[in-house]
């Protein structure tokens, strides 16, 4: 078996467009909310997103959009991307130069791509009203490859010439952390040598909103109080977007490019509650033997964790059963990790949430912090019994383990270690 | 760009029935959808959209066309001739075409049907294709590629006395290039230590490509061929020369039918070396015949597709655009 280590990181959130500044909001817990002004309705009931700054694609028309000037790209690339897709490929470049990997080294048959997004609703709302309005025939040629799920492998994987494999995956808020937990697969077996690992999310109004017909989205208008995972008056969550990349390298590539990774990929694994299209088990029973899988499959004791980055979302029912799975887990109180929820201060960013947040673990366990739980006045009583710091706590976990799930019950559990 | 023609003062459309009238709505959707386009662009669309003067189609595409093309490739459509391909010079691929394709459907208010794109090569092609789609009329012949073995095949005249490197033929026209090599016989006594190429071979080459012209673009009567043997050279006026042509010099020569009567066919034609005029010649005639079709020289079909493919020939033969089916 290979070891795998992320050496590379792109970031595009509400938090901070680059590790340096997304860093910062996390050390210092600033969050990256506002009154997000299309929803400033009276129709819209929630009013606030962790919104992406520097970018502007409120148009449909992609030749409208606007982005920082250092990503240089193409119309003939920008053509076919979603608004998620332009935050991705610009992460991507990102994380290329993060990781200091020269065109021969992204464009080869040992390196791949996993991406994860859950297509641009937005997109395909516009390419189905064009094809009512004008007719199948003036039907835009990039309409299915712009918006459809997949949208992210197709574009990316052309646009940087991956010749590896690659996969879209789809498992709504667990999607970007199996594609790294099968990107971590594929070079522990060999298969390849190195991976980029992406989730994106276009984080408008089309992909936010419609969560709020299953009253799961915060009703808050405080933008400092609408996210807060395990506080007692918690109300929803809160819908971002944005996109991240990660590196993923074999132990093999680290040492032949003398690259300094940020931590190294311990294992994974993943259960399915099986029990609710939308509802996570009261139990969080799926999650629990996920938790337990991953700790054994890495060959990591509980007592050895430090620090869970919790999948928490700020949702009435989801909080409460991590809390129990965690419980469960890490049965020693005397030895139970630091557990915080870093969507109190990016928000809830979906098939983006996994890669996102195992990239701030990763600069966490690089940098030497421990990022804390914001937003947090009274914790829930169904959550007492965890150990969640509410600042940051100014020393690296040397073991960390990143939760994500998804509907459908299906639970991911990613164990990181320091490099 | 061709400037959008202005329509006569009083004419009641004297061009194809507009369907329906152009309304302020219809304008303020034109604007919008030529947004990105230059202001004579969509000048050229309201003019088309109100007269039905097909004289405003080839304003319209050129900028639309031009819309999509990089901008450091725009200066390319600027000042082209018709025989600028759409791939190799302003590489437009099959995507950005059926971009393309949408906005002028869009913009004309018409219907393109795949197969009828596919033989799109040229920015001529595609002016000729949509003006006859306007106009009502039969779709010209697609412009042929052919390379120098195909123009070996069935020219009269041979090397040493060919001076065809490549050539593209449609129904409106032909065009070729001649590279100036200097090792040309006649440059050694023309000029002693001063190769210069003769002006009456100049002539002599765009004569060729009107040959050329005449045995490949030329509709014939039905059953009948131009027969090679019985082309010759009659007259020419309004030969001036512009500049000297010396080893190194690409030629690109072209010509086009002015008149057409059996036995005589006059043409047009123009040398150039890059952007510069180097010969113009006001009408050059030859005389032909008919004979009875035989057997093509070739086996197949003289599409460039199959005669590059043969050859191995690539450079001066796109493949024809094709529509994305990788699904």
């Amino acid at each position: 078996m290979h070891r795998a280590f992320i050496t590379g990181l792109g970031f595009v959130t509400s938090i901070g467009n680059d590790p340096v500044s997304v860093e910062r909001s996390l050390r210092e817990l600033r969050h990256g909310f506002e009154l997000y002004p299309p929803f400033q309705k009276p129709d819209s009931p929630c009013k606030v997103v962790g919104t992406v700054k520097e970018f502007n694609t409120d148009s449909a028309d992609c030749e409208d959009w606007t982005w920082p000037a250092r990503y240089p790209i193409k119309r003939e690339t920008l053509r076919t991307l979603s608004p998620h897709g332009l935050f991705a490929h610009c992460a991507m470049l990102q994380a290329i130069a993060d990781a200091r990997l020269d065109p021969a080294d992204v464009s080869n048959l040992r390196t791949g791509l996993n991406a994860a997004s859950g297509g641009s609703p937005f997109l395909t709302h516009h390419h189905h009203e064009r094809m009512q309005k004008m007719g199948v025939m003036r039907c835009s040629p990039f309409g299915i490859v712009s918006s459809i799920v997949g949208t992210l492998n197709f574009n990316l994987v052309a646009a940087f010439r991956i010749q590896g494999s690659s996969c879209g995956f789809s498992s709504a808020c667990a999607s970007s952390a199996h594609a790294l937990g099968f990107a971590f697969d594929d070079i522990a077996l060999g298969r390849q040598d190195r991976m980029f690992v992406v989730g994106a999310e276009d984080g408008n109004a089309d992909a936010i909103l419609p969560f709020a017909g299953m009253r799961t989205l915060s009703l808050q208008s405080d933008p400092a109080l609408a996210s807060r995972p395990f506080d007692a008056a918690r109300d929803g969550f809160v819908g971002t977007g944005g996109a991240c990349v990660l590196v993923v390298e074999s132990g093999d590539e680290v040492a032949r490019r003398g690259a300094v990774p940020y931590c190294e990929v311990l294992g994974w694994a993943q259960a399915s509650d099986g029990y609710n299209v939308a509802i996570s088990h009261p139990d969080g029973s799926g999650l629990r033997v996920a938790m337990a899988g991953a700790l054994k499959r890495a060959g990591v004791a509980p007592e050895e964790v430090d620090y869970v980055n919790a999948h928490a979302t700020s949702t009435l029912i989801g909080d409460v059963s991590e809390a129990r799975a965690l419980r469960s887990v890490f049965p020693a109180a005397a030895t139970r990790p630091a557990v915080s929820s870093t969507k109190a201060l990016t928000g809830h960013g979906l098939s983006l949430a996994g890669a996102m947040e195992c990239g701030f673990c990763a600069l966490a366990m690089r940098s030497g912090f421990t990022p804390g739980s914001a937003h947090i006045s009274r914790v829930d009583p169904e959550c007492e019994g965890i150990h969640i710091p509410r600042q940051t706590i100014p020393t690296a976990p040397a073991v960390t383990m990143k939760n994500s799930s998804g509907f459908g019950g299906a639970n991911v559990v990613l164990l990181l270690g320091k490099a | 760009m061709p400037e959008a023609v202005q329509p006569s003062p009083g004419a009641s459309s004297p061009f194809v029935a507009l369907a329906k009238p152009f309304t302020p709505e219809d304008e303020a959707a034109l604007r919008e959808a030529l947004k990105r386009c230059s202001p004579s662009t969509f000048e050229a669309a309201v003019q088309f959209r109100k007269t039905g003067n097909p004289e405003h189609v080839p304003a319209v595409v050129i900028g639309v066309i031009e819309r999509y093309v990089e901008p450091d490739l725009r200066t390319k459509l600027k000042d082209a001739d018709d025989d600028l391909r759409l791939i190799d010079d302003l590489g437009i691929d099959s995507l950005t075409m059926m971009e393309i394709v949408i906005l002028v459907e869009d913009v004309l208010q018409m219907t393109i049907n795949n197969d009828e794109l596919r033989s799109l090569r040229t920015v001529g092609d595609v002016k000729t294709f949509i003006d006859c789609k306007i106009r009502g009329l039969p779709l010209p012949k697609p412009t042929k590629f052919l390379p120098i073995e195909h123009i070996g095949a069935v020219m009269p005249m041979q090397p040493p006395f060919l001076f065809l490197n490549e050539a593209s033929v449609s129904s409106t026209g032909a065009n070729g290039k001649y590279k100036i090599t200097g090792q040309e016989f006649f440059l050694q006594g023309h000029f002693k230590d001063n190769p210069v190429m003769p002006a009456s071979i100049m002539l002599e080459a765009l004569g060729q490509l009107a040959v050329l012209y005449l045995l490949e673009g030329a509709v014939a009567e039905p059953g009948k061929a131009v027969g090679a043997n019985t082309i010759f050279f009659t007259g020419c006026e309004g030969v001036r020369a512009h500049r000297m042509c010396k080893p190194g010099d690409i030629l690109t020569l072209s010509v086009k039918p002015k008149r057409m009567k059996m036995p005589l066919a006059t043409f047009e034609g123009a040398i150039r070396v890059g952007q510069e005029k180097a010969v113009i010649v006001e009408e050059i005639t030859l005389t032909y015949a008919f004979v009875e079709a035989v057997n093509p020289v070739t086996a197949e079909p003289a599409s460039a597709a199959p005669a590059a493919a043969r050859s191995g020939a690539t450079a001066q033969s796109s493949p024809p655009l094709r529509v994305a089916a990788n699904a």
